[in-house]
């Protein structure tokens, strides 16, 4: 008997009993459901996440001080320990192609052509190196020691009139002062240039940390004391007069190239460096505080772990509904294949072998598993669609794991109705005949 | 016509072990040639039931040989049996067992689906059959919607459809009324005349008469054997040629 043969008598018999076969596949089509959705979401996430990684940032480490038990994402925990001799004498390290401070200095607003915007935290200030080349849409890197600034799209679409190259842009600090600043570029991404950043698009403002760092530093620190002052105290212990110095948060070192060997040679050096003597951080950095230096794709990956156990999580959780949505599958053929005694002795007495009837109801279970797999593949990647669509991020379609789910249907169905087509096959026609 | 024997059991025992020993059948020999028309008769617990399974090949026997259509069914595995069932022996049932979810076209087609035939062949044979018993109208009607002779009708098309060395009919008509019996029996004699071997199981006398000689069962063994001539079946069908039957292969009682 051929396999097509098959699949039109289980097919018949399904469809006569609709509201039952539909119930039965309602385990599976949850299960496999649930379980595409979410690795829809989760591989939509990451492409999201390690797409925004550029080759020109891979050679870039990002570096900040913080306890070491801190669990977290970048900058989790960072205190300011990083002095601008510390930066420059890591920048002469071997290795080491340059090294600058990384510090998110708070805002009240943007102002352009006298129109103001609220601006809580969109100011940047880094070395000329985090406006890597190749993320600039038009203009150039800001200069150290000069007034300028690069901006992102958000910012540049964000008054009444676009923002461009040339431009002038007042900056209302939190401190209350103002400074203006001249755009000398446009980035074209509203993301985030690093991980420090994070990867959501907001409007961001980046800065040379002198003058605009150091500035506000010995504004705050001139004036009552100031937060950074305040903040510089708390995590520096005894260390006195370093205060007076501006600290930065974080540190971007850029190796010579994006060779592992040359980022593990630049890491070390630098590590070595700020975890000597010489260095201001060092005294900073006490017992409790260790510098953490990775690379935007070991971020990542760290996020991507996290993401990933969440997923087998969920993934797991979902297995278990495809296990109910089975026994739920091999219930239904049982009670079938008692219903159908009397058929099973009729197939039998007019010339079918036990591997027919086995197969005609081995192909039912299969024939319902992948009817579930097929619309809990569909009802997955819809939720996932929906699901990308609504948090804004790239639509990837895991098509690995929709195969996989046609499988796990077939699978599921040969597991479930196994045993029921067993019984089935073994049945003794006489007494199936005789059956009532 | 088909010449020979279709189905022989020499000396058949058949034992079920129900917490004592019961014989079924208690030594059994029996000759059926082609192209007969054979009725067996017995009161309930006779071993009816018994030897139509053994004649059937879907059991076994305890003791003595079964040959049907020329093989030994002792000598068979499961599966053996199994294609000889659906080969050479057409089974007609007293409920009908219809597959209640196939056409009537489909359930003449069934067990040719299980010799691997091909659908468009099967199809043709079905419904060229179903013109036979008179239901070349009815091909696509399910089960349900057709009257008991009209089953009957479709079960007896099932079982010719691979062109079986025997047909068996268990209480053919005993689901039928009178008038419908008739039809049913009629169409029996149709296909009897056509060459085809009949074994019917009955405890109707009018029905068994219709062979042209019964088995008397008792007690699972053969109490007697009763040859019918021409004026003994119904006046209906005319008999020509009835050669090569009395005597020859005349069933007998063992362990007498």
């Amino acid at each position: 008997m051929r396999p097509l043969e098959f699949g039109r008598l289980a097919w018949r018999a399904i469809r006569s009993h609709r509201l039952r076969s539909a119930l039965t596949t309602l385990g599976i089509v949850i299960g496999i459901a649930a379980v595409i959705a979410f690795v829809t979401l989760g591989a939509s996430l990451q492409a999201g996440l390690v797409g925004d990684i550029s080759p020109d940032d891979q050679r870039n480490l990002y570096g900040w001080a913080a306890d070491p038990d801190t669990e977290g994402g970048p900058l989790a925990g960072a205190q300011p320990v990083f002095s601008q001799d510390d930066l420059d004498a890591v920048s002469e390290r071997d290795g080491v192609d340059a090294a600058y401070g990384y510090m998110p200095i708070s805002t009240q607003a943007l102002v352009y052509e006298g129109e103001l915007s609220p601006q809580s935290d969109g100011l940047v200030a880094a070395g000329p190196p985090y406006i890597r080349p190749d993320t600039l849409e038009e203009g150039r890197q800001f200069e150290m020691g000069e007034r300028e600034a690069v901006i992102n799209p958000a910012v540049a679409g964000q008054f009444e009139e676009n923002v461009s190259v040339g431009d002038e842009l007042t900056i209302a600090l939190q401190g209350g002062q103002q400074t203006t600043v001249t755009v000398v570029g446009i980035t074209d991404t509203s993301e985030g240039l690093s991980p420090f950043e994070g990867f959501e698009p907001s409007p961001r403002v980046y800065v040379p940390t002198d003058p605009y760092y150091t500035e506000e530093v010995e504004s705050a620190t001139a004036g009552l004391g100031g937060e950074n002052a305040s903040e510089n105290g708390s995590s520096a212990g005894g260390g006195t007069g370093v205060g007076e110095d501006a600290l930065f948060l974080a540190i971007v070192v850029q190796a010579e190239s994006a060779d592992d060997a040359d980022v593990d040679r630049a890491r070390e050096s630098a590590l070595g460096y700020l975890e000597s003597d010489d260095s201001d951080a060092s005294e900073l950095l006490g017992d409790e505080l260790a510098v953490t230096m990775q690379t935007s794709t070991e971020l990542l990956q760290q996020l991507q772990d996290v993401l990933d156990l969440l997923q087998s999580f969920i993934v797991g959780i979902a297995a278990i509904s495809l296990v109910v949505g089975s026994i739920g599958i091999a219930n239904i053929m049982l009670v079938s294949v008692t219903e159908r005694t009397r058929e099973i002795g009729i197939m039998k007495a007019v010339g079918a072998q036990n591997r027919d009837v086995l197969g005609l109801f081995l192909t039912e279970a299969v024939v319902l598993g992948v009817i579930g797999a097929i619309l809990g593949t569909a009802l997955g990647l819809l939720v996932g669609y929906a699901g990308t669509w609504y948090i804004d991020i790239p639509l990837v379609y895991p098509y690995g794991y929709v195969a996989l789910a046609i499988a796990v249907g077939v699978l599921v169905g040969v597991l479930s109705g196994l045993y029921p087509a067993w019984r089935a096959a073994r049945t003794d026609p006489i007494d199936a005949l005789r059956y009532e | 016509m088909a010449t020979g024997t279709a189905v022989s059991l020499q000396n058949v025992r058949k034992t079920y072990q129900l917490g004592e020993p019961v014989h079924a059948l208690d030594g059994v020999t029996l000759e059926i040639p082609r192209g007969t028309y054979t009725a067996i008769m017995g009161p309930s617990g006779s071993g009816k039931s018994t030897l139509m399974n053994l004649v059937g090949c879907l059991d076994t026997p305890t003791d003595g040989t079964v040959v049907v259509g020329g093989e030994d069914v002792t000598t068979l595995d499961d599966r053996e049996r199994t294609t000889l069932r659906g080969t050479t022996v057409g089974f007609v049932f007293q409920t009908f067992n219809l597959m209640p979810r196939l056409s009537a076209l489909e359930n003449v087609a069934l067990p040719q689906l299980f010799q691997g035939v091909g659908r468009s062949t099967r199809r043709d044979r079905a419904r060229e059959l179903l013109e036979r018993v008179g239901l070349g109208d009815r091909t696509d009607h399910m089960p349900n919607e057709l009257s008991g002779g009209q089953r009957q009708r479709v079960a007896l098309a099932r079982a010719l459809v691979n062109d079986p060395t025997i047909v068996l009919a268990d209480e053919p008509s005993g689901n039928l009324d009178t008038d419908t019996e008739a039809d049913v029996l009629d169409l029996f004699d149709e296909f009897y005349d056509a060459g085809t071997t009949m074994l019917v199981v009955t405890h109707e006398r009018h029905v068994a008469e219709r062979a042209e000689r019964i088995v008397h069962l008792l007690d699972g063994r053969i109490e007697r054997v009763e040859e019918l001539d021409d004026a003994g079946r119904d006046s209906d069908v005319a008999q020509g040629q009835r050669d090569g039957v009395d005597g020859t292969g005349a069933a007998s009682g063992a362990d007498r």
